[in-house]
């Protein structure tokens, strides 16, 4: 297998041995949930059942608004207590809908498997099933499924790129889905390549998982029909950054400010490509995911299959509880991932990980010595030290002509700065201000 | 499941930072000056020691004083700096300099040179160079009197004093080489830490493994001075000394590993190191072949520190994805 990579980046410490050799496991069921209606990129969706209605498992809870934006489903039978606002990781408000388990009807539900009509597969009802499923990338952007896999007029998609990567440290979840459901992911690529005749299909996997690989390998050679080719690449943050793993992939760059798409590329998550399976095959909407609960923080680090909507504190207690009195917690991996101010938050469709850190790092800042490490850290080329600095003195418009939006918030800059700086607290600074002067 | 009265640490990602600070750049950097600073006092003797500690404690006093004095934390004294200047600039003057010129030149050194523009990283000249440039302009003579070190390493063939005080002013004012095994083992008149160039060298490439330092300007810097010298060389052997003279005489080998990488004065791109590298050389081969001085380092790197702001914009890396022609170089 080639190994290949993106230019720059940096080497955090991968922090993935406490987790990545525990099978998945399935939490129990909770007594309740708290499913959030704004779980993707775009505007949340609209309620469709109100306080007192019942539902069932896969239920239709919430209706995409307008083109970007998603279906929520029930991920139980029960009762809708309530509709709530509470706040959203990252402090917006967002509509919850508090769901009173039936604890029978729920396990009771099964979604029995189906023979897919594979010859009949087209984009259109690809593109369909996605919608209707409420599929949204998994690892983490939450970007509606069927909307990328709409190619508007003129455009044509000829790379199918599956993200494997999982390049956040401390996150084991993608590495567990490739090596517990390989055959699965394999068989909604084929789907896919059914609908769309890709040129190629892409599955990039970081060289730390090559177990992944292979058994993807394995898989995928049972297609000899399909274009497929798994690469391992170099083990360097972020490769799984979309823009970073088409180039290592393909070589192709995405043109400033726009999509894959504009250079035929589309990338999914493995978690979103097993998503699609169980549309596919057995025409399950999203309404669990797997993720990962790690960290010094937590008793019993573990890759958990949940319901959405589940309250993380039941994740916390099925693993065992927190240790001590952790004093940070965080939604998602440690690179991007939100700091979150209480435990009140529950599982979402782009919920990768909750950490636990009993003693996080919080560094002092210091001033900027120039040198220059963040400039060799930026995968985007950037110049984070001089975006910042322009921040600081409120020159907005020169930081837009320093492409500030070109930013992607990897936080390869700030993690490399010996002075500790928070260049991507910085640079989103600048986004903003140029976002809302229209700069 | 309880939560900690102080509540959860709430910071913008990324939550991972690695474990380079500014002050482990800055103790490392002193660690492999080291011993370059030994084998100076062994050549120069125990009046060179006395030279460190009053330049050192000056340069460490006035970063304090000035914080002080604009109600600043003067917790930036820790990190390091103010010892590397203090340090270096000792390196650059002679032996029997003065420890009043020198407790002058560290004050200049960090008041004008760095303080003045608001200390560590907005500098805009190396702060040691700034001192030295000030003495250099205020007591030419007490800063051009070399004398010649002890012997130290017997098999070297004793001092090579032939001809005049450095080995650049003899080659230049009276055409006398000197043979590079002195040069390098440091057995030659010149400043105080400037003569071993062997350690200097190891030193420095410590540094560019540990990227502390940019290899980009280092290899620009010493590539060009060799090239060009060589040049010179080759039309005439007889006038001009040869590029391996060029490269281990006077103070280009610290200056090259330890001024002019000095982060907060060079350029943060690695083609504006490489830019930095070749007009730093070209001006030390321009002095020390046509100029009034027989060396030119220093003005090569206060020169170049000058400009480096320009090279930065000018170098400035594509953006990933932007239109050809857009941003400098890739």
């Amino acid at each position: 297998m080639v190994k290949t990579s993106f230019p720059k980046g940096v080497h955090p410490p991968e922090e993935k041995d406490r987790t990545s050799n525990i099978p998945i496991t399935d939490l129990p069921l909770p007594e309740k949930i708290l499913i959030p209606l704004s779980q993707h990129l775009g505007k949340p969706a609209k309620a469709t059942k109100g306080r007192g209605d019942t539902v069932t498992v896969g239920e239709r809870i919430g209706e995409a608004d307008g083109f970007i934006s998603a279906h929520v489903h029930s991920p139980v039978s029960g009762k809708i207590k309530k509709l709530v606002q509470l706040p959203l990781p990252g402090g917006r408000m967002g509509e919850y809908m508090e769901i009173e388990v039936d604890k029978e009807a729920t396990e009771a539900f099964s979604f029995p498997e189906k023979e897919f009509d594979l010859e009949n597969a087209t984009q259109e009802t690809v593109a369909q099933a996605l919608k209707e499923a409420g599929i949204v990338g998994m690892g983490g952007a939450t970007f509606p499924a069927n909307v990328k896999f709409t190619p508007p007029k003129g455009k044509t998609l000829d790379s199918l790129i599956i993200n494997g990567a999982e390049c956040e440290p401390y996150l084991t979840c993608d590495h567990r889905m490739m090596l517990e459901h390989a055959a699965e992911i394999m068989a909604a690529i084929r789907i896919l390549h059914k609908a769309y005749a890709f040129e190629q299909i892409l599955v990039g996997i970081e060289e730390n998982k090559s177990d992944a690989a292979q058994a993807l390998k394995e898989e995928a050679d049972k297609y000899q029909d399909l274009p497929i080719q798994v690469i391992t690449t170099k083990v360097k943050y972020p490769q799984g950054a979309e823009k970073m793993l088409i180039q290592a992939l393909t070589g192709r760059i995405v043109p400033m400010g726009k999509l894959p798409l504009e250079v035929g590329a589309v990338v999914s998550n493995v978690q979103t490509v097993y998503a699609m399976y169980e549309a596919f095959y057995r025409e399950k909407p999203l309404i669990e995911r797997v993720l990962t609960v790690t960290g010094d923080g937590i008793a019993e680090p573990k890759n958990i299959r949940a319901p959405l909507g589940t309250p993380i504190a039941k994740l916390y207690e099925f693993c065992g509880g927190m240790k001590s009195e952790p004093r940070k917690m965080i939604a998602g991996g440690p690179m991007m991932g939100i700091a979150l101010p209480t435990i009140d938050y529950s599982v979402m469709k782009g919920s990768s990980g909750y950490l636990l850190f009993d003693r996080p790092s919080v560094p002092e800042e210091g001033p900027c010595i120039m040198c220059g490490r963040c400039v060799q850290a930026c995968p985007m080329n950037l110049v984070p030290l001089r975006i910042a600095a322009l921040a600081k003195a409120e020159q907005y418009a020169d930081a837009k002509e320093y492409d500030a939006t070109s930013c992607v918030e990897c936080g390869a800059c700030a993690y490399g700065c010996p002075a500790k700086i928070r260049l991507v607290a910085w640079i989103r600074y600048a986004k903003n201000f140029i976002n809302i002067r229209g700069l | 499941m309880t939560e900690k009265k102080e509540g959860y640490i709430l910071t913008s990602s990324p939550h991972l930072f690695s474990s380079s600070t500014t002050p482990k750049i800055m103790y490392t950097v002193l660690a492999t000056l080291l011993p370059v600073a030994i084998v100076s006092i062994l050549l120069f003797g125990m009046k060179v020691l006395l030279l460190y500690a009053v330049s050192i404690a000056t340069a460490v006093a006035t970063e304090a004083a000035v914080k002080a004095a604009r109600r600043q934390s003067i917790h930036s004294i820790y990190d390091g700096s103010a010892v590397i200047t203090g340090l270096l600039l000792v390196m650059v003057v002679p032996p029997d300099l003065s420890p009043v010129f020198v407790a002058l030149g560290a004050f200049v050194a960090i008041f004008i040179g760095k303080e003045v523009f608001g200390g560590l990283g907005a500098n805009v000249f190396n702060p040691a160079l700034v001192g030295r440039a000030f003495l250099s302009a205020s007591y030419p003579v007490q800063m051009t009197s070399y004398s010649q070190p002890q012997a130290l390493f017997p098999i070297a063939g004793g001092v090579d004093a032939a001809g005049g005080a450095t080995p650049l002013a003899a080659a230049r004012f009276e055409g006398v080489v000197t043979p590079l095994k002195s040069l390098l083992l440091g057995q030659i008149g010149g400043s105080i830490g400037e003569t071993c160039a062997l350690l200097i060298i190891i030193g420095g490439l410590v540094l560019i493994a540990l990227k502390i330092v940019d290899w980009q300007l280092v290899l620009a810097y010493l590539g060009t001075v060799f090239l060009l010298t060589g040049l010179f060389y080759l039309i005439d052997p007889g006038t001009y000394p040869s590029p391996l003279f060029h490269l281990l005489s006077g103070g280009l080998m610290l200056g090259a590993f330890y001024m002019a990488t000095d982060m907060a004065t060079s350029p943060y791109t690695p083609w504006g190191n490489v830019v930095f590298g070749v007009g730093a050389g070209l001006i030390v081969v321009v002095i020390r072949l046509f100029g009034g001085f027989p060396e030119g380092v220093m003005y090569s790197i206060l020169l170049m520190n000058a400009v480096t702001p320009l090279i930065n914009r000018y170098t400035r890396p594509k953006t990933f994805g932007s239109p050809s022609g857009k941003g400098a170089v890739s």
